[in-house]
């Protein structure tokens, strides 16, 4: 395959962006794959707009103490995050840089912080845009800085970890989530851990502070390796080891390629091809995009639509409009709530999206959605579709054989409706 | 609520009261064996919702969050332990008989991970998650419908998982039975990917088991008596609407949130404790007004326990072992089991458990469904 078919083009769009947009696959049908991999990869990128009215950190926090304030706060807390949902649910809809968007989201899975551990939507914010700016930059960059944020420290308890009473929260979680994983470490690796980032806190800006006063300099051993450790020096370690970035790698799979088990030895060359790099999160995604496995006749549709894919993608794919501020609300009773995950391992993903539970839901959402007059020849959204044979409108909405058969009757829109509520649709 | 809605709400109540299975008594007399599992999730406190009020390391460890003894509710005829003050709505059925308690339910090496915990205590197993603890035993007894998950969110169906078991997740039993009904099963002529062929398998599965509970409870289940209210409330009132209309689902499972009090546990603790108390409540007199209340066993799991001594933020770190509730007319009042040992702490400040959890479902399998135990050797206790 050397030029990209309408099926390629679409396969590739609705893996890199947020739904399968008629414009950017057509773009692309054509080119070659290096080309068409480099035209999404390196663009310019466009930002969100800024998010206005929140709360300042430590006003919301001093709130904290008091009973009475304490009910205030939670309330503003709770209507801030809101608009927080609200913001960026709208801003996917509206961008035109899907796939910084993609990555972005990617990394707000991977390093969860949330509206009710934090109630702080300035912190949150922040951090949005802090994940922004390294979603295609370098890894390593992107976990110190995270380690240092304000909303991490607060959602991981980390600010309340000090010299004599170290709290054990962030040094758990960054060892089993956000670096070498299960089986790797031991409990009193994470204790260690925990001394070794003590100091690290906030001001009352809302800003990252280092206390030294607070710091533990004594020695540490953490994963076999001993010394002083500071925070950033324990997060090197962790990093050197050698299944942080099999674990990296293996997450770009998952969200890429397939929800089956990838291949251990591929996943050691792409780990290694990611560490040669210095952790480039860019040129680990042009590896994925450009490889074999990912163009392969059986990972097509092998991957499950997150409840972002599905609305979002939906609504940008095809002329169809949700009732304003309702976006957000539907991504959480699906299961992706932003900037609220259940537990810090992020959402649920892969064949987990789809229980018996919000199975029934994202059904619900796509029959509203396609729901119309379908004997109305002459409407509206027909003239809003491309001109395309039925074979062909199957090749763009659906990434792999229709379980059903088409309508009998004729009709863009019933064809549609068909191809949407299709077993099919719901995979990628 | 106005006026009106009021009056015929208090109206449906007292019908229901006065005669109490109207619609569904031949159901009902049918009805087998239930449990009822509740997720306390986040890691439930043992030590401060049981709690140990003679145990003088028990206010040493915690000078800050422990329950004085004063504020202890304290049980008839039990002299060392006590409840949670915001457990006290449970007193009346620990008067009655149908309450017990096991003290330090956990595991050897306990992980201190949610997530690989919660994986060995829903799986019955320190090794192989694959499968839900109760798919070693309920398929054996049981054709049909094997559980119904109610989680607010599209998680929690680990102890469901299974090849075998016929399980469904939902959210709301109204909108499940409505949503359901439109699901029609469908069949793949050509082999899929594996994304695809669960796509399909779900769709079936729904279609299926979505017919069968709205066979029972219709397209507008009534609602039951009694006030619930949050995740658990929600749940236990849609548990108790499918028990009540004759759903033949031997398990069903709720979760309390809220548990994991890394910090300011006090108030976080009390209220979720509170919203437990409360939503047993309701439903176990819901249980009895129906006369099936001897017929369903409530139990509670949770991750963990926590950490003995106190963290600096006034809460406590991931634990090991922590007391668990039982309640149901079958149950045999009392507190099972040793309290676990607070003067002698591992290298991680915890206890050791006093009880393996995989006794507390050896319990259930063979003194509750009369089936052979999978874990015999972890002993049983005679709660029920």
């Amino acid at each position: 395959m050397s030029r990209l078919s309408l099926a390629d083009a679409s396969h590739l769009v609705s893996r890199t962006g947020l739904g399968a947009e008629w414009g950017s696959i057509q773009q692309l049908v054509g080119k070659p794959i290096n080309h068409a991999v480099d035209s999404i990869l390196y663009r310019r990128h466009s930002m969100p707009p800024p998010l206005l009215h929140m709360s300042k950190w430590d006003r919301l926090y001093a709130m904290r103490k008091s009973k009475n304030n304490k009910r205030m706060m939670m309330r503003t807390a709770n209507r801030e995050g809101k608009a927080l949902q609200q913001w960026w649910s709208s801003h996917l809809l509206k961008t035109d840089s899907p796939l910084l968007e993609r990555m972005t989201l990617f990394w707000h899975n991977f390093f969860p912080s949330t509206i009710d551990k934090t109630l702080a939507t300035s912190l949150l914010y922040r951090q949005n845009q802090l994940l922004r700016k390294h979603a295609l930059g370098n890894f390593r960059t992107l976990l110190h800085d995270v380690a240092k944020d304000p909303a991490m420290l607060v959602y991981l308890d980390g600010y309340e970890n000090v010299k004599g009473s170290p709290n054990e929260n962030f040094a758990r979680e960054v060892l089993e989530l956000f670096t070498v994983g299960r089986g790797q470490y031991k409990e009193p690796d994470i204790r260690e851990a925990a001394r070794a980032f003590t100091g690290w806190g906030i001001n009352n800006a809302g800003g990252f502070v280092n206390k030294p006063k607070l710091h533990d300099h004594g020695k540490k051993r953490i994963l076999g390796k001993v010394g002083n450790f500071n925070g950033d020096q324990a997060l090197d370690v962790m990093l050197k080891h050698h299944t942080t970035p099999v674990r990296i790698v293996e997450r770009f799979w998952y969200e890429f390629v397939s929800v089956n088990r990838p291949n251990r030895s591929l996943m050691k060359r792409w780990a290694a091809s990611f560490v040669r790099s210095n952790y480039n999160i860019t040129q680990l995604l042009k590896l994925v995009l450009t490889s074999k496995e990912f163009w392969s006749p059986q990972n097509r549709g092998a991957l499950i639509k997150s409840p972002i894919d599905l609305a979002v993608g939906t609504l940008r794919t095809l002329p169809y409009s949700l009732p304003r501020n309702n976006l957000y609300h539907q991504l959480s009773l699906m299961g992706q709530p932003l900037f609220n995950h259940s537990t810090v391992k992020g959402w649920v993903s892969g064949k987990n999206w789809v229980s018996t539970q919000s199975f029934l839901l994202r059904d619900s959402l796509l029959r509203n959605l396609t729901r119309g007059n379908l004997r109305n020849k002459k409407s509206s959204m027909d003239a809003k579709l491309p001109q395309l044979s039925r074979d062909e409108m199957a090749e763009w909405l659906l990434n792999t054989q229709a379980v059903n058969p088409f309508p009998e009757k004729r009709g863009k829109q019933r064809l549609i409706r068909a191809l949407v509520l299709d077993p099919s649709y719901q995979v990628y | 609520m106005n006026r009106r809605d009021f009056l015929q709400y208090a109206g449906y109540v007292g019908l229901g009261a006065t005669f109490p299975e109207v619609a569904s008594a031949i159901n009902l007399k049918q009805l087998g064996r239930i449990v009822v599992l509740v997720h306390l999730k986040g890691g439930n406190d043992g030590f401060n919702t049981l709690v140990p009020y003679e145990d003088g390391h028990y206010y040493d460890l915690r000078p800050n969050i422990a329950i004085s003894k004063r504020a202890v509710h304290r049980l008839e005829g039990e002299n060392k332990f006590g409840m949670h003050p915001h457990l006290s709505k449970l007193d009346r059925l620990w008067k009655s008989g149908e309450m017990a308690w096991v003290h330090g339910v956990g595991y050897s090496n306990s992980s201190l991970s949610h997530f690989q915990s919660l994986d060995v205590l829903e799986s019955g197993s320190l090794s192989d998650f694959n499968n839900g603890w109760l798919s070693h035993i309920v398929p054996r007894f049981k054709k049909g419908l094997h559980g119904v998950v109610i989680d607010n969110g599209v998680e929690g169906g680990g102890v469901m998982n299974g090849r075998h078991l016929h399980g469904v997740t939902l959210n709301n039993l109204n909108t499940f039975v409505k949503a359901a009904k439109r699901v029609e099963s469908v069949q793949m002529k050509r082999r899929g990917t594996s994304a695809l062929t669960h796509i399909t398998q779900t769709q079936n599965q729904l279609h299926t088991i979505g017919e069968q509970i709205a066979k029972k409870v219709g397209m507008n289940p009534r609602p039951v008596a009694g006030h619930y209210s949050g995740d658990l409330g929600n749940g236990l009132q849609a548990v108790a609407q499918m028990i009540l209309n004759g759903v033949d689902a031997p398990v069903y499972k709720v979760t309390q949130p809220g548990f994991d009090t890394h910090s300011s546990q006090i108030t976080a603790h009390g209220n979720a404790l509170f919203q437990l108390a409360s939503g047993l409540d309701s439903f176990s007199n819901a249980m009895k007004r129906a006369g099936v209340w001897d017929k369903v066993l409530v139990v509670t799991y949770s991750e963990f326990g926590r950490r003995a001594k106190e963290n600096k933020g006034a809460g406590t770190d991931h634990g090991t072992a922590s007391a668990q509730m039982v309640l149901g007319g079958s149950v045999k009042r009392g507190i099972y089991g040793q309290h676990p040992n607070l003067a002698k702490l591992d290298q991680n400040g915890n206890v050791r458990h006093t009880t393996d959890f995989r006794s507390m479902y050896g319990t259930i399998a063979q003194r509750w469904w009369h089936q052979p135990s999978p874990w015999g050797k972890q002993g049983q206790h005679p709660f029920v």
